[in-house]
């Protein structure tokens, strides 16, 4: 049972500010953060993953202040993430890309073929820049499950596959808790995959939280629908 | 010892580096290209001066044409190169003016050899002391040309539709594009412009220093200095910094003992304004590379 | 696993390097015409010089960061080389070592404030230290054997040369010993590509973000690649310091750090070929125009222009050219069917 709080965090950017005074609140499992574009939900990873500091606010992981930690130490601290544009490095089989992630967490080569193993890529010892949209998405996913991950940032894990790789890969990222123990974060716009894979979700809106709680009793709350599900339509077409 | 002499010439020669620096400043902002050939460019349009007037041309009309040829030779680079340029990113654009700048070298060690030469502008034969250094007209005009120049384009940019348009360029090329801007237009008239701006300070330096291919060539060091001192924005910096390094560098080389060091100033101080902006800047986004 | 290992594309075109690189190294003296004379002299100094076109290669290909000061590194290998014989007289390894570890440090130092910034900042540093080098090289000229921290004789005092190595005495031997430096030592980087450091490089190149979260501490990361092509071209300022006993400053101009640049570029910053390539350019071009009787100069044109070409359209070079007519020749060559590679 992991539990991670974020309180009263704020990041501004000369006069923008993308998160304003959020607290948020995730307990194990796989929880979703959603809201329309610009709401900050990146900017709610970017703070987790060390890529913005807040100028005020804490996060706490069981007891760990992830903010003290420097962004290329979360890494070792637990800390996977993956990007809305994968990160595979195209000069590198998807092994050694694996392979990566787990040398700079402090995990055993071994670790990297058990990832692998996971997600069932066959045929790491191809490059990066052969793999299809679908493995490269999976050679991220084992990246982030790799060694003894605490918290996974997952930031729209299916952009760009079809439904029924968007299926297997639903299957992978709700085994994430039981299979490694880390509590998964997930951004996600389309609102099917966030129904299947998560247990609750928090809503940000213009940087504040508007909503949090169970899936369903969030999606179908009145204030969730007006500010957000209006844009959502446009922005899943 | 009296530093007032080195202080007069240290002032000269750094306002030649910002005049010069504005130049390379101003087709920074406006194409993206920090262009490492502005010293060879410059070191061309002296070169020709020198030439001409061997070849008995009125000084001149031989000024001039170093100035248009010098605005010339990077205004055809900008012609030919600029719309590959405007594809690759900014490490790219700068590393290619290397090359133009190996190449110009090569030309001018090729048709004038490596030999030091001195070229004399008839107005650094009218001298005066001014509280015991001795100042000569042109080194007035370079002191007032780099302030000129500043206000210049400062009232340019502020005032002009050019000027209006090379902004918005430097503050966002697709949507200047967008709004109707003539891109290649402003990017070939930024060219022009600092290519002038590398000729007439070239010419200067060549008067001040030595007539010398690869040295002049490698003024872009200084001048790239005062860019980097000006933070890469403000023309009002850039002059500060050619000053800074100017006066820097022949203070240096007023002791003997360390004066071999002279030309290390200016890697010494753009070091320290690197640094000094490393401290302010908190955190780094990185860039998602497609 | 070890099957495996031997049949990537990359250990075997690295095995194959290595293999070509050792025959040249020994077999290149036997040969008429070139293996006498002025011809394998230049080619000792075009080997020696691809050890620093490699760690321009390295930089800009592996990580794309821009270092314009190699020549004045070299100029910092030889100096510490002739200024730790001078003191100590060790054995040429010996020095050798010693030299490129100097010149690591040096290259760190330069790197530490520029890489925090960006690519474009260390660009310019690095330009800056090639100038400032060149003047300081220029005015503390190469130690000769003489008292004091630069070690220049003075007076009627005549200079003392460093004696090649042991192992290289005649111009053969020292052709041999400078290729199995030069092929040991590129295999070296090599190997290093292919490892965890490679790796890593390769993942900074891909994108910061991307690293950073995978928990690569991308300046320290940086300033090891910083290290180990600067030590890498310090063995190069070596070599070149063994090769005439002494060293003349008007070799390390700064605008021969831009050529080398140049010819990496031109040659294929993505190979160590490429870096082979950059060497014979550099230093046999200019060699190759005088002999038939062109200005020297020239080759800052043709290669400045190459520059140019290289930067805009062809990313690989040569090297990379090289490496796609050969894709393409191979299964005309030898048809095969394709083995799959599988765990």
């Amino acid at each position: 049972m992991s539990r991670l709080t974020l309180s009263g965090i704020t990041v501004r950017y000369g006069g923008v500010k993308p998160l304003d005074d959020v607290s948020l609140a995730f307990e194990s499992g796989v929880c979703g953060v959603i809201g329309p574009n610009g709401a900050g939900k990146t900017t709610t990873f970017n703070v987790l993953s060390g890529f913005a500091l807040p100028v005020a606010g804490s996060v706490d992981l069981d007891g760990d202040d992830l903010l003290a930690v420097p962004a290329h130490r979360r890494a070792r601290w637990g800390l996977r993430r993956s990007f809305q544009q994968e990160q595979v490095v195209r000069t590198l089989t998807a092994r050694e890309n694996v392979l990566l992630a787990a040398e700079h967490s402090g995990s055993p080569a071994a670790d990297a073929d058990r990832a692998l193993d996971y997600v069932r890529l066959a045929r790491p010892h191809r490059l990066g820049a052969e793999l299809t949209m679908f493995e490269r998405r999976l050679v991220d996913i084992a990246s982030c499950v790799v060694g003894t991950p605490r918290l996974v940032l997952l930031d729209e894990p299916a952009a760009g596959l079809d439904p029924a790789e968007s299926e297997r890969l639903l299957g992978l990222i709700t085994r994430i808790p039981e299979e490694v123990g880390a509590l998964v974060l997930l951004v996600d716009h389309d609102m099917d995959l966030v129904r299947a894979a998560c247990g609750t979700v928090a809503v940000l809106d213009f940087g504040r939280r508007i909503a949090a709680g169970p899936t369903l009793q969030v999606l179908s709350s009145p204030e969730v629908r007006k500010a957000y599900l209006g844009i959502d339509e446009e922005v899943t077409t | 010892m009296n530093l007032l002499p080195f202080v007069v010439a240290g002032l000269v020669i750094g306002s030649v580096y910002a005049l010069s620096g504005v130049g390379v400043l101003v087709l920074y902002r406006t194409t993206g290209v920090l262009n490492f050939a502005h010293g060879a460019v410059g070191g061309m349009a002296a070169l020709l001066v020198w030439q001409t007037v061997e070849l008995r041309m009125q000084p001149p009309v031989a000024i001039a044409l170093g100035i248009a040829a010098g605005a010339a030779i990077a205004f055809l680079f900008g012609l030919v190169a600029g719309p590959s340029l405007a594809r690759v990113d900014q490490l790219r654009k700068a590393i290619a003016t290397l090359g133009l700048a190996l190449a110009l070298l090569g030309v001018m060690l090729f048709v004038w050899n490596d030999k030091a030469r001195t070229m004399r502008l008839e107005t650094s034969r009218i001298s005066f002391d001014v509280a015991g250094a001795r100042v000569n007209v042109t080194q007035l005009v370079c002191l007032a040309l780099a302030l000129l120049v500043v206000v210049g384009t400062l009232l340019a940019l502020r005032h002009t539709s050019m000027g209006t348009s090379m902004r918005a360029l430097a503050s966002d090329r697709e949507l200047a594009a967008v709004v109707g801007t003539n891109v290649r237009l402003v990017e070939n008239t930024a060219w022009a412009v600092s290519g002038a701006v590398a000729g007439i300070s070239g010419i200067l330096l060549a008067d001040q220093t030595r007539l010398e291919p690869a040295f002049l060539t490698f003024l872009i060091i200084p001048e790239l200095a005062a860019v980097v001192i000006g933070r890469f924005v403000s023309l009002w910096l850039t002059l500060v910094g050619g000053l800074a390094v100017g006066v820097g560098q022949s203070l240096v080389s007023a002791w003997p003992t360390v004066s071999a060091f002279s030309t290390a100033v200016p890697f010494v101080v753009a070091t320290i304004v690197i640094l000094v902006a490393t401290r302010r800047r908190v955190v780094t986004v990185g860039v998602v590379r497609a | 696993m070890k099957q495996d290992f031997f049949s990537r594309t990359d250990v075997r075109g690295a095995l194959v390097g290595l293999a070509v690189g050792l025959v040249l190294a020994l077999g290149l003296p036997f040969l008429p015409g070139v293996g006498a004379g002025l011809a394998l002299r230049t080619l000792t100094v075009c080997a020696i010089y691809a050890l620093a076109a490699a760690g321009v290669g390295v930089l800009y290909g592996r990580l794309g960061l821009v270092s314009i000061m190699q020549i004045g590194l070299v100029a910092v290998g030889g100096w510490a080389t002739l200024r730790i014989y001078h003191a100590t007289h060790l054995p040429f390894e010996v020095v050798m070592v010693l030299a490129a570890l100097v010149t690591a440090v040096v290259g760190v130092l330069v790197g530490l404030p520029a890489l925090r910034l960006s690519g474009l900042s260390l660009a310019i540093v690095t330009l800056m230290v090639a100038g400032a080098l060149e003047v300081l090289v220029t005015y503390a000229g190469f130690p000769n054997g003489g008292n004091g921290f630069l070690g220049r004789v003075s007076g009627g005092t005549l200079a003392v040369i460093m004696p090649r190595p042991g192992l290289g005495q005649s111009d053969d031997e020292f052709f041999r010993y400078v290729g199995v430096v030069v092929v040991v030592v590129l295999a070296l980087l090599r190997w290093l590509l292919m490892v965890r450091p490679g790796r890593t490089w390769a993942a900074i190149r891909q994108g910061e973000a991307g690293a950073v979260s995978l928990g690569v501490n991308t300046v320290a990361h940086r300033l090891l690649a910083l290290a180990v092509t600067s030590a890498v071209t310090g063995v190069a300022g070596a070599l070149l310091a063994a090769g005439s006993g002494i060293l003349d400053p008007a070799s390390f101009k700064a605008q021969q750090s831009v050529l080398l640049f140049a010819t990496v570029l031109i040659g294929g910053a993505f190979s160590l070929l490429g870096a082979v390539i950059g060497g014979l350019f550099f230093y046999g071009m200019p060699q190759l125009l005088s002999t038939v009787g062109l200005d020297g100069n020239l080759v800052f044109v043709v290669l400045g222009l190459g520059l140019v070409q290289a930067v805009t359209t062809a990313q690989a070079g040569i090297a990379g050219q090289l490496a796609e007519l050969w894709r393409r020749l191979r299964p005309r060559l030898w048809p095969r069917p394709r083995r799959e590679v599988t765990v």
